[in-house]
Formats: C-alpha cells, sequence, structure tokens
C-alpha cells in the first residue's frame, strides 16, 4: 500500500432520513486510487458519488465495508484529506487571510511561519491585494480560489473536491481548469474529484470511474491521460472527443434510468 | 421601504407635531391639564433632574428624581436582560448541538412559547416580593425565550460544509463550537437580541408600574396618582427616550459586529 | 439496528419531556419540597381552574379580557392597515408618517399607561386605546412593506392588460399584499393581548389580568397559577386560530402548498 493510496472495498451506504423508508445509496462500491493520481467520481445526480467523497473525507461514517487511506482505516476527519465544496464553503465573517490561515492556526504553526505561508498561498491563486477582503465581496472564482488556498496550506496529501466549479459560468470554470492543472504540475496530489461534467472529468483527470444511477456501483472505469501528457492541447484533439463521447454513452444510460426513478 | 436621505426633511414632521404640542395646550384646542404643552413638560424634566437635596453641588442631579429612579430602573434592566441574553445563547446554542438537550428542552420551549410572558410578572412578586428580585426575574425570563429560538435557529442554520471544512483543517469538537458555529449564528443571535431589548423595555416598565417603590415606571405612576401631569410626560418622554436610543445604538453595534455581511 | 434503536429513544423523549414535567411539578409540590405557597400543585391549580370554569368566573374574565384585546385589535388592524397602504403609494402621507413610524416603533408603549388613563379614566376605553396604540405599529409596518414590495412584474403585465387604476389597487396590490399585511395582523395579536393582560393587572378589577394581581394580594397562589394556566391556553389557542385563518385565507399562496 502506498503513502496516500485510497482503497475503497466494498462500501454501502444507506441514507436513513427522519421519516420515510431508508434509502440504499451507495451499493458496494470498490475502488483503488494511486498515490498521486486524479480521479473523477462521473455520474447522474443522486447517484451517490457525493456520499462516497464524504465517507471518504470521514464526514459520514462508514457503515459497512472500508475505506482505507495509506493502509489506515478512515474514521474520520483530518488534515490529511483536504476538501473543497461546491459552495466553497468560506468562513463568511473572516476575511481571506483569516480564512487560508485558519487550518494553519489548527495545526499550531508558529505565527511568522504561518503569515508566511498564507502570503505564498493567496499568491498562488493571484489573489493578491484581496487579503483583507472579505467572501461577500468576492466573485465566485474568487471565492473558490480562496477555498482551494485555505485548503493547499495544510498540505494534504490527498485533495477531495465535491464538484468545485459546479457554481461558476462557463468561462470562469475553464479558468479554473486551467489554474488547478497549474497547482497540481507544481504541488502534486491524490485527487478525487466529484463532477457531473463529462468534459471536465476528462481534460482533469488520470482515470474516470463511471458510477450508475442509486444504488450506486462502479460501471466500469476509463483511462483519461493524454498520449503525451500534454493537456493544454489534448483538449482540440479527436482522441479528446472520442473519449468524451465513449464516457458521456456510459453516462447517458444512468442518466436517463436517474431522471426515470425520480419521475417515478 | 423608500424614505428621504436628507435627515432634516425625513424628520421635519417631529418637528411640526412638536410645535403642534406647544400650541395646541395653549391656544386651549385641548385642555391643558390634560396635555400640557412641550415647554411645561420641558421644564418639570429640567426640575425633576435637579430636585435632588444634598450638600455637594452634583447633589440635586444625583439625589435627584431622575438618577435616582434611573440608576434603580437600569440595574434591574442590565441584569435582567444580561442574563436573558448569556443563558439564552448557552441554551440554545446546546440545543442546536446536542441532540439530547433538544429532545428533552424543544417541546417545553416549542409549548411556552405562545404564553404572554408579562402574566409571569404576579408570579414572580409571589415568589421574589415587591423589590428588584422580582423585576429582573420577570425581565429575564420574558427575554429568554427569543434569545433562545433565536440562538437555536442561528446554530442549526450553519451550513454543514462549513463544519466539514473546518473539520478537514483539523479543527476538535470544542473548536468547531466555538469557531464555527457560535460566529455562523451570530446574526441570527443579535437580531433576536434586539427583540429582546424592546421586550426588556416593556417589561421592566410594566413591573415598575405594578409594584415597587422605585424606578422610572414607579416614578411615572407616583407623579401621575399625584396630580403632577407636566412632570409624569417629562417621564413617560424620557423612558420612551432611552428605550428609542437603546434600540438606535444596537442598531449600529450589530452593523458594525455584521460588517462582513454586506 | 443501533441507529434505528435511537430514532425512537428520541420520539419518545420529545413526547415525554413536558409529561414528564408535568408529573415531576405535581410530585414535588406533594413532597413539600417547597412551601405549597410557593408552588401549589398541579392537581390544585387544574382543580382552581375547573372551579373557576364552573362558577362562571373565568368566563366573565375571560369575556372581558377578550373583548377589550379584540377592540382594540380591530381598530389597530383596520387603522392600521389603511395607513400603511396609503403610506406607500402617496408620497406626502409617507413623508408624514415615516419618522413617526421610525421613531415609535421601538419605544416601550406601555410607559403611556397613565397617560392613556389620565385621558380615558380607568375603565375600559382607556385598556382598549393602550392596545390600539400599541398594535397599530407592527400592522402598519407590515402593511407599508407588503404593499411598497408588490412584485413590479405582476403590476407591468396587469397594466399591459389595461388594468385601471382603481382595479389595480383593489384586485392586484392589495391581493398580493396579503400575505404581508396578514404577517402584520399575526404579530399584532398577541401584542394585544400581552397589553390587554398589563393593563388589567396595573388597573385591576375584573379581566384575568386583574383576577390574577387579586389572587396574588391574597397570596391565593393556586389563584396565580390558574390565572397564568389560563392565559397560556388563550395565547396558544390565539395563534393557533390565527395559523387556521391564514391557511385557509392564503390558500393560493406557495406556503400553503405543504
Amino acid at each position: 500500500m502506498t503513502a496516500s493510496g485510497i482503497v475503497f472495498g466494498e462500501v454501502n451506504h444507506t441514507y436513513r432520513p427522519m421519516r420515510g423508508r431508508p434509502v440504499l445509496a451507495l451499493d458496494g462500491v470498490s475502488l483503488e486510487v494511486k498515490e498521486r493520481e486524479f480521479v473523477a467520481l462521473l455520474g447522474p445526480s443522486g447517484c451517490g458519488k457525493s456520499t462516497l467523497l464524504y465517507l471518504l473525507g470521514g464526514f459520514l461514517p462508514v457503515e459497512s465495508g472500508s475505506i482505507s487511506v495509506g493502509g489506515k482505516p478512515v474514521v474520520g476527519p483530518g488534515p490529511d484529506r483536504g476538501i473543497v465544496f461546491q459552495n466553497y464553503s468560506l468562513f463568511p465573517w473572516k476575511t481571506v487571510k483569516q480564512n487560508v490561515l485558519y487550518g494553519l492556526e489548527k495545526q499550531r504553526m508558529p505565527k511568522a511561519e504561518r503569515e508566511k505561508r498564507a502570503h505564498e498561498l493567496i499568491e498562488l491563486v493571484h489573489l493578491n491585494g484581496f487579503e483583507d477582503s472579505f467572501p461577500s465581496q468576492l466573485s465566485g472564482g474568487m471565492k473558490q480560489r480562496v477555498a482551494i488556498a485555505r485548503t493547499l496550506a495544510i498540505e494534504p496529501e490527498t485533495l477531495l473536491m465535491d464538484e468545485p466549479f459546479g457554481a461558476l459560468d462557463a468561462q470562469t470554470r475553464t479558468l479554473m481548469h486551467e489554474e488547478l492543472l497549474a497547482i497540481m504540475r507544481r504541488t502534486p496530489k491524490t485527487v478525487v474529484f466529484v463532477t457531473h461534467d463529462v468534459r471536465e472529468a476528462v481534460y482533469l483527470a488520470d482515470r474516470v470511474a463511471v458510477m450508475t444511477a442509486r444504488p450506486g456501483r462502479i460501471k466500469e472505469i476509463v483511462d483519461t491521460r493524454p498520449p503525451h501528457g500534454d493537456r493544454v492541447n489534448y483538449i482540440n484533439t479527436p482522441e479528446f472527443t472520442a473519449k468524451v463521447d465513449y464516457l458521456w454513452n456510459l453516462v447517458r444510460d444512468e442518466a436517463i434510468r436517474a431522471q426515470e426513478a425520480h419521475d417515478a | 421601504m423608500t424614505t428621504t436621505n436628507n435627515v432634516f426633511v425625513r424628520y421635519l414632521p417631529l418637528l411640526l407635531l412638536a410645535i403642534l404640542w406647544e400650541i395646541a395646550p395653549r391656544l386651549h384646542f385641548v385642555d391643558p391639564s390634560e396635555l400640557p404643552p412641550l415647554s411645561a413638560v420641558a421644564k418639570a424634566w429640567w426640575s425633576l433632574l435637579l430636585d435632588g437635596e444634598g450638600k455637594t453641588w452634583l447633589s440635586p442631579f444625583l439625589n435627584g428624581s431622575l438618577w435616582t429612579n434611573g440608576v434603580s430602573s437600569f440595574i434591574n434592566w442590565f441584569f435582567g436582560l444580561g442574563g436573558s441574553i448569556l443563558i439564552g445563547i448557552a441554551l440554545g446554542v446546546m440545543m442546536a448541538w446536542s441532540r439530547t438537550v433538544e429532545d428533552v428542552a424543544s417541546p417545553l420551549v416549542k409549548a411556552l412559547y405562545p404564553m404572554p410572558k408579562s402574566a409571569l410578572i404576579p408570579v414572580m412578586i409571589l415568589w421574589l416580593g415587591l423589590g428588584a428580585g422580582s423585576k429582573i426575574a420577570s425581565i429575564g425570563l420574558s427575554c429568554l425565550l427569543p434569545v433562545i429560538l433565536s440562538a437555536y435557529n442561528g446554530a442549526r442554520g450553519v451550513d454543514q460544509t462549513l463544519i466539514w471544512s473546518a473539520q478537514a483543517c483539523g479543527a476538535n469538537q470544542r473548536e468547531v463550537l466555538w469557531e464555527v458555529i457560535l460566529p455562523g449564528a451570530m446574526p441570527d443571535i443579535l437580531a433576536g437580541i434586539r427583540n429582546a431589548i424592546a421586550i426588556s423595555f416593556i417589561v421592566l416598565v410594566a413591573s415598575e408600574l405594578l409594584v415597587g417603590q422605585r424606578g422610572l415606571g414607579y416614578l411615572i405612576s407616583f407623579l401621575g396618582e399625584g396630580g403632577v401631569y407636566d412632570a409624569m410626560f417629562a417621564v413617560v418622554i424620557t423612558v420612551s427616550a432611552l428605550g428609542f436610543f437603546a434600540d438606535r445604538a444596537y442598531l449600529y453595534f450589530m452593523r458594525r459586529t455584521l460588517v462582513w455581511r454586506e | 439496528m443501533e441507529r434505528v434503536n435511537s430514532l425512537w429513544k428520541r420520539r419518545l423523549l420529545r413526547s415525554s419531556s413536558v409529561i414528564l414535567l408535568a408529573v415531576a411539578w405535581e410530585w414535588g409540590a406533594r413532597m413539600h419540597f417547597v412551601s405549597d405557597f410557593l408552588l401549589p400543585s398541579l392537581s390544585s391549580v387544574l382543580v382552581r381552574l375547573w372551579q373557576d370554569i364552573v362558577s362562571g368566573d373565568l368566563l366573565v374574565g375571560l369575556g372581558l379580557t377578550m373583548a377589550r384585546t379584540f377592540a382594540g385589535f380591530a381598530m389597530a388592524a383596520v387603522v392600521g392597515v389603511v395607513v400603511g397602504v396609503t403610506i406607500a403609494r402617496l408620497r406626502f402621507v409617507r413623508w408624514f408618517f415615516d419618522p413617526i413610524v421610525s421613531v415609535g416603533n421601538p419605544l416601550p408603549k406601555i410607559a403611556f399607561l397613565p397617560i392613556f388613563i389620565l385621558w380615558f379614566g380607568v375603565f375600559d376605553w382607556s385598556k382598549i386605546a393602550m392596545v390600539a396604540f400599541s398594535s397599530v405599529f407592527p400592522v402598519v409596518v407590515a402593511t407599508w412593506a407588503a404593499t411598497e414590495n408588490v412584485d413590479k412584474y405582476v403590476v407591468w403585465s396587469a397594466q399591459s392588460l389595461g388594468v385601471s387604476r382603481r382595479a389595480l389597487l383593489w384586485q392586484i396590490v392589495l391581493p398580493s399584499a396579503m400575505p404581508g399585511v396578514f404577517t402584520g395582523l399575526q404579530i399584532a395579536l398577541p401584542i394585544s393581548l400581552i397589553v390587554v393582560i398589563i393593563c388589567e393587572m396595573t388597573m385591576g378589577g375584573e379581566g384575568l389580568g386583574g383576577s390574577m394581581m387579586t389572587s396574588m394580594r391574597f397570596a391565593d397562589s393556586p389563584g396565580v397559577f390558574s390565572g397564568i394556566v389560563a392565559i397560556a391556553i388563550v395565547g396558544s389557542l390565539l395563534v393557533k386560530a390565527m395559523e387556521l385563518i391564514r391557511r385557509r385565507l392564503l390558500v393560493w399562496h406557495a406556503e400553503s402548498a405543504r
């Protein structure tokens, strides 16, 4: 088992609302993520991909099956698995700098070191000059960059991302893709990235795991590494389009199935 | 709601009403024994302020009716409201934090909510006598529920992903409570406190009108019974002004604390 | 299995805490942990309440209190809605009333009670005037906001369909403002009740508040507690009644579609 390799072993999860019947969200999900690999979880709404991410993050208890990171089972949230949410989840009462500093304060890093590191990260995400702004004063893209900076500050080995660019407009999203890839080149990490956008998955990930409609299972895993290691130009090639088509066809059936289950 | 930005124009109607208050009794449009002219009220206010006896030059003020009764009212108000804020926030957040506390406390809170809290004043008098104790308890109990509810709703309304983000940054349970839930609940809590401040004034005046020998409410009824109506009006205006400025001051404090909301 | 058990445990806790409290009250009083004077037993309070109902005393007091409450509330409702709508639509009226409402809202209006007694005497009219004075403010504020914030797109749609100014007001604006206006009324009614109780306590005589004060003066603690129970029941009945009326009146509104 590699240092931050992730192993999902036959993970089941049942969602139990206060009122109503329990629902099986995940059914026997097994998946391996190698160290420093970028894996995308792709599937229709309600397939449980976010749930799987939250189980990995330790925010939901693993009741059936096993999840281990670096050989150790997941028992709760921790700074080894940083998370970025779709709604940015910045502390609205803290400034940009205070948000980025939060994880470092929890690590009990000495003050001078913290300040330096926070400054580095704010620069990394191109938000110089906004250190003392509040989240309410920032655009969506800027907020997401603060969220990424905050998470990267504590140098987690694994990065969990739950549809992080879903709330952004198409142009900002494209820019954020490029920024994320640049950051990953500088500080490679193990990434588990949840999305329902097929192109985004193919563009960013090394492998894409397609999930079925609820109850979620792994349908198929597709290799999406660019043939010459160059993602930026890959996006315009016919190989890219072929990959996207292939994956879309896999997802399409599940999307229809999810739609029918919803209407039923 | 739209209003003009010019302060003078905005409050001009009040100036006009003040002028009317002066003129109408003087010209006998209304009975001046029932509505003394504004100038008489102002004069009465001034003499109340300085009607104390004593040797030092400050004595007329410090021993004067307004100051002594004002201090008495302030003590009742401060401890009643202060207690309800501290206990209310603690209870409300606890109810949101711990399922057991919520299961035990929330049916009680829901049952007590529609009851007019001022009905508790006689019980408090029964238990704690005619003095400050019953008034502080009455104010405290009346203000407690709005603060509990706002703290509860505020704490429950904190986004789950905020809590998870803090945990992924390495925060433990205690840190999540103090550094995420409490600040996250602040907007609701501060709004609930504004409500509680208004209630505290009402219960303060009501309890002092009812029983006791001290306080601004007592002073109003004492002057009324004595037929000294211009002084009575003066104290009513004083109490109203205190309520008004307390609200305005608090609003200013609230806006500055929540400056991050934009 | 563990989780299902805890779900039932929770449901049990919720429904039983009020019952447990009642039982604890009764037991504690019977055990004389505190004197009968301070905490009469729940049973003695309920018995007393029953006696008052049977003798008719409670109904007389209740009737008086309710009559004063509704009289004051009705006045506040009518005046408040009319003033609120007019403020929203006529600039001069808005200019005149805006500072009055803005300054008047946070005032502890109960302080004016001795003034009202001076003006209207010690019987019902001073109480009713006090209630109206206290309750009119939330109605004005709610009505003003609701009328001013009517969805302008709805208004534009109506105007492009050729509606007259009069019809616009009565058929479009007022119905749109109804939810907000009704919320103001829902806030004002409990205020009316509280103010009546306080007035009755201060001025004595008949009525739920007055009889509670009389009981207090005679150190008749079951009487005081039964008064509280009666007022609490009345308070929650009024709130529930308003909710029911709201659901029927606003049956078209999204919030009723639950």
